[in-house]
């Protein structure tokens, strides 16, 4: 199995895209792969705790989907607060899953 | 990716066989300054990548050949924001010197402007000192020898 990162810098609610890569993410996962979503810049918008996206979020993490977001892109955004199962993370973590723990990484 | 005959993704059944650690990372860009933050991540990413001893080439292509224009000016802060931001507000290309020059002495980086680029937004004669023009054999390049490519895309 494939180890595959996912970089998602749009905001989750504004783009028609967006469905896909959680589908994505979501089938990926199922397949026996193991997936992490990293948002980061305006990707982090849909992990704010009581947003419309946060509880499709909340599911793929249930599912197995690491679900990470940028501490310096949330700061910027005023968000503290995250849905369920979304963890905080910073850009260290970012060159870590590249250099080291991903197989495959798409960029959104 | 999902295919139009399945509608569904396939399922990866063998572990991708990668190298144990990444050493080259090529990381194509396309935004330039005050668009998005994809630049400023990039700057993020670069410099993290670089303190990991992973070399970095960067291609930048249409807007992205103006981050590294040597005629951009640092203008003065607001007044009342100086104590907090400091006097003046850097230029992209400031950040982008530094981590040409931190591979002196570490994993290096490498940013090529596209010379398409560089020509039609008239900035080929006013790229800044170790920014390198170059082709789509470049990039091509940069793809083959790279462990991780990264593409940023671009958007409104």
């Amino acid at each position: 199995m494939a180890r595959y990162l996912i970089v998602d810098s749009r905001d989750l609610t504004e783009y028609t895209g967006a469905g896909f890569i959680q589908k994505a993410a979501g089938q990926l996962q199922g397949a026996g792969n193991e997936v992490t979503l990293f948002l980061i810049e305006n990707g982090v918008i849909a992990a704010r705790k009581g947003s419309d996206v946060g509880g499709k979020l909340a599911a793929l993490a249930q599912g197995g989907v690491r679900i990470v977001v940028d501490d310096v892109s949330c700061s910027a955004r005023g968000i503290s607060q995250f849905s369920d199962g979304v963890v905080s993370s910073n850009i260290d973590h970012l060159a870590d899953l590249i250099v080291e723990g991903s197989d495959k990484v798409f960029w959104y | 990716m999902p295919t139009a005959a399945t509608g569904s993704v396939s399922p990866a059944s063998t572990r991708v066989a990668t190298p144990a650690r990444v050493k080259k990372v090529a990381i194509v860009l396309a935004t330039g300054s005050y668009q998005r933050e994809a630049p400023t991540t990039v700057l993020r990413l670069v410099e993290k990548l670089l303190q990991r001893g992973v070399d970095v080439n960067v291609w930048a292509f249409e807007e992205a050949v103006t981050l590294t224009n040597r005629d951009q000016i640092d203008h003065n802060e607001p007044g009342s924001l100086q104590k907090l931001l400091g006097e003046k507000h850097p230029n992209v290309g400031r950040f982008i010197d530094q981590l040409i020059r931190a591979g002196l002495h570490g994993a290096k980086l490498d940013w090529v402007s596209c010379i398409l680029c560089v020509q039609e937004r008239g900035v080929e004669k006013h790229q800044m000192g170790g920014a390198i023009i170059g082709t789509l054999g470049d990039l091509w390049k940069f793809v083959k020898a790279a462990d991780r490519v990264i593409g940023i895309p671009t958007y409104r």
